[in-house]
């Protein structure tokens, strides 16, 4: 997994690429926890993500939850085919 | 369900166990999928469930042990239309009884991954009778 951060309108925008699975989710952690506890508006671009797991959905919601917690706002954007199938499986869950 | 049969065929594969093998095993299920001419639809979801299901071994049945040299297999066989993949590891003994997803009104993550198994596979069960040098062995199938 690969990732890049933008800074648009003090918005953050976290493009992820690649497969998301436990190796790379303390990574995919790492990089976005801190921006929602810095108190920033964060997106996350997943339209690169081509697989992603159980440890990954875990990391979006720690985030919401985060996100929540800090007042500020929290969203998926761009959602790759693969992920929106694995978050329509998850919502039945969640 | 496959409106043609597909080919009998049987693989299996060893993986050191560690979070950096998942990739690996996904690989390994592909390749598989691939020479069943299983439809793309299908095959993401099933190695996705077998991902899950190896990632168990990696996080549960060795939570203790991150440094291990151990390996687990992952064998896929299809036979009749009807596709059974096994895991075998050397880790923790798993008590079926406590491998369950958690309840629904329980937001938090943990127990998606049991959860996709279970959402996937017609039945997920792990096997009373051992198989030396194997310590826990779960099977996972599907009618295709």
């Amino acid at each position: 997994m690969t990732f890049k951060v933008e800074d648009i309108n003090n918005t953050k925008i976290v493009h992820l690429e690649g497969e998301i699975d436990m190796d790379v989710t303390d990574k995919a952690r790492q990089t976005i926890l801190p921006l929602i506890e810095a108190g920033n508006e964060v997106h996350v671009n997943l339209s690169k993500v081509s697989y992603m797991d159980s440890s990954g959905i875990s990391v979006l919601i720690e985030s919401k939850k985060l996100s929540e917690e800090k007042k500020t706002k929290f969203e998926l954007k761009e959602v790759s085919k693969p992920v929106e199938k694995v978050l329509a499986m998850a919502r039945k869950f969640l | 369900m496959s409106e043609t049969a597909l080919i009998n065929h049987s693989e299996k594969k060893a993986f050191l166990v560690k979070s950096s093998s998942l990739k690996d095993v996904r690989i390994f299920c592909r390749e598989v999928f691939e020479k069943l001419k299983i439809e793309q639809n299908l095959k993401d979801e099933l190695v996705l469930a077998i991902a899950e299901a190896a990632q168990n071994i990696v996080k549960h049945a060795y939570k203790d042990e991150p440094d291990t040299k151990d390996i687990m297999v992952v064998e896929i066989s299809c036979k009749n239309n009807k596709l059974e993949i096994a895991f075998y590891d050397m880790g923790t003994p798993v008590n079926p009884e406590k491998v369950k997803h958690r309840e629904l009104d329980n937001v938090k993550p943990g127990g998606l991954g049991t959860f996709f198994i279970q959402e996937i596979m017609d039945v997920v069960e792990f096997q009373d009778k051992k198989k030396k040098p194997w310590i826990n062995h779960l099977v996972l199938t599907k009618q295709l």
